[in-house]
């Protein structure tokens, strides 16, 4: 459906005080039909120009885009018959129209009159909680109504295709929550969905797989459960019932790498992941006689591997993920009890 | 095509209702200085060439602000666009926009147009001067006037979505056209190769002087159509490279 190979984009200078910059240098994915896949990276990774540089409005330096097996950039209005985008929000809007005048016009844009819109308009204004508004003006809506609006406008064109650039941004929970369950009603219909976030239960919740990016390339491809797996399984935490003596401590340091000691001697960690072996730990345990009052595995969430993957923790070139030690994880992690 | 013209022309006449105050006080304008002109030809003009030079001051006003709105409104709207993120939108139409573009020109100068005609009436009646209608030939002379406005509209398009700050010159274009609408080719031969100008003096021949379709030989239709093409087709051009660079920049959203 969507194919991105090796997409390259350098921003001209504009003067002194705005060098050129390469937004995008080589970022390459590839979404099948029906899939809603997360697009993911810090500030600046070059998110939105990969997803403007898909709608024609950025064009790229090198690299092949296509849409349902159009070439974009040598048929690009073909192309954008395939798709439609939300880029900035609440802002892709006319404020001094009206709701309903605001699907009207953009539906004609894409040559589609009043009358074939209408009940497709009303439909789509029932399912997004936005009947009883369609005749307010955008500019006195909330802001997650014109989010939604934005939204609106793009399902109305109908196309195989949506991209989306953080259409969660500045909604409250509630209002977030709804948003993610109109995206996974879009996806359900079979559009095929790229959203670009920093909304980690978007990417939680919706998301089978995702593709992340820094500094203009990919980091990481992969599915969402697969990367939590992956961060989540390797690291364990050992509540204790008495206190580590600090021999036993010395003991831990040396002969594990990733072990750290809180609580005053009463919880440990240890991450697997770097090669350390979990009976050692109990060994010197065991020959202290110290009780073990439980053993967790960590869970994180999405937003934990988002930041280690992030923070140049990345994968390995046989796609193994190297892991090192990680401060937050013991502050953000949450447990799921493994009794021992 | 029609659809999007439909649907332009409609927001074109939505917005313009919905901002009443601000219309009127266009209209306005254009009726006080119409007015002003009025006053000052009736005190300090020749007697004798009053009624002329009024009918001469109707025409050239009604010019006036047609050219303003069409040429420049396009491009005050795409750069609030830009900035507030609609322009991107319109440009993923599969339409292109350049259809866009022009339809909403068209919609503008229409909607326009029928403001003009109304102010027209309004000051004849006021002067108490009333030009003599040919239609046919009125429409005749329009219709590639208004090809060449939409090409100037076209380029002061493209001008904004590269350069987004084009106030500066929108204002003195203001003063540019105040020339086309008002200074007569006797005066001035080369204007003829100005845009619009060609047009604006046939259409003051006809309405001032009352000079019939025989009074315009196949030289003024010949260098009217040119003129026509000439600036519809740089306006095109001009707007098809901006949008090229503008695409290259990453100008089309706000950044
Ligand atoms: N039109 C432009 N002209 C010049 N530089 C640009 C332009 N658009 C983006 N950039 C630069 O390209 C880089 C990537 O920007 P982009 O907007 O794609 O990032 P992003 O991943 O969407 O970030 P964010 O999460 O902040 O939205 C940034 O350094 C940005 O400053
Ligand atoms: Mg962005």
């Amino acid at each position: 459906m969507v194919d991105v190979v090796g997409l390259r984009k350098t921003f001209p200078a504009r003067g002194r005080h705005a060098p050129a910059v390469t937004a995008v240098d080589g970022v390459g994915f590839r979404v099948g039909r029906g899939e809603l896949v997360g697009l993911l990276g810090p500030n600046g990774a070059g998110k939105t120009t990969t997803i403007k540089a898909l709608c024609g409005l950025v064009r790229p330096d090198e690299g092949e885009l296509h849409v349902c097996g159009i070439d974009v950039r040598r048929q690009r209005r073909q192309a954008l018959r395939h798709l439609a985008a939300v880029l900035e929000g609440n802002r892709n809007l006319y404020w001094r129209l009206s709701v309903r005048e605001n699907m009207e016009y953009f539906a004609g844009n894409r040559g589609v009159s009043r009358a074939q819109a209408r009940g497709r308009i009303d439909t789509l204004l029932e399912r997004f909680a936005l009947g009883d508004k369609r005749n307010a003006l955008v500019s006195d809506l909330s802001r997650g109504m014109q989010q939604k609006l934005a939204l609106a406008v793009a399902a109305l064109a109908q196309t195989e295709v949506l991209l989306l650039d953080e259409p969660t941004l500045g909604l409250d929970v509630e209002t977030g929550y709804e948003v993610r369950s109109l995206l996974r009603e879009l996806r359900d219909e079979g559009r095929t969905v790229i959203v670009s976030t920093h909304d980690m239960p978007v990417v939680q919740d919706l998301c089978e797989r995702t593709v992340v990016i820094a500094h203009g390339r990919v980091l990481v491809d992969d599915r969402v459960d697969h990367l939590l797996r992956l961060f989540a399984s390797r690291a364990y935490e050992v509540q204790l019932g008495a206190p580590l003596s600090p021999g036993q401590v010395q003991t831990l340091r040396r002969r594990l790498v990733s072990v750290t000691v809180f609580d005053d001697g009463l919880r440990v960690q240890v991450d697997l992941a770097q090669g350390d072996d979990l009976y050692v730990l109990i060994d010197v345990l065991r020959s202290g006689g110290t009780p073990i009052e439980s053993i967790d595995r960590r869970v994180i969430d999405f937003e934990t591997v988002f930041r280690r993957l992030v923070r140049g923790e990345t994968a390995g070139p046989d796609g193994v993920l190297d892991l090192t030690p990680d401060a937050a994880l013991d502050r953000t992690g949450h447990h799921a009890a493994v009794r021992a | 095509m029609l659809t999007v013209l439909e649907a332009n022309v409609r927001k074109v006449v939505i917005e313009l209702m919905r901002y009443l105050p601000n219309t009127i006080s266009l209209i306005a304008t254009f009726y006080i200085i119409f007015l002003a002109m009025f006053l000052g030809i009736s005190v300090i003009g020749d007697p004798a060439s009053a009624d002329a030079n009024l009918r001469f001051a109707i025409v050239g006003n009604a010019f006036w602000f047609l050219l303003l709105v069409g040429v420049s409104s396009m491009g005050w709207e795409l750069t609030t666009e830009a900035t507030r993120g609609t322009l991107e939108q319109l440009a993923m139409s599969p339409v292109g926009l350049r259809t866009i573009v022009l339809t909403r020109m068209l919609g503008t100068l229409a909607v326009h147009l029928v403001i003009t005609v109304g102010m027209l009436l309004l000051t004849m009646l006021t002067a108490g001067q009333w030009l003599r209608f040919d239609l046919p030939l009125l429409a005749a002379v329009l219709a590639p006037t208004f090809v060449a406005v939409i090409g100037l509209g076209y380029m002061v398009a493209g001008l904004a979505l590269v350069f987004k700050q084009i106030s500066a010159l929108l204002q003195i274009l203001q003063f540019v056209f105040l020339g086309f609408a008002f200074v007569p080719l006797a005066m001035l031969p080369w204007l003829e190769l100005a845009p619009v100008v060609k047009g604006v003096d046939m259409v003051r021949h006809a309405l001032v002087d009352g000079a019939t379709l025989a009074a315009f030989g196949p030289r003024d239709w010949v260098s009217l159509l040119l003129n026509a093409a000439v600036y519809l087709l740089l306006g095109l051009l001009a707007f098809t490279v901006a949008e090229r660079r503008a695409t290259a920049r990453g100008l089309l959203g706000q950044y």
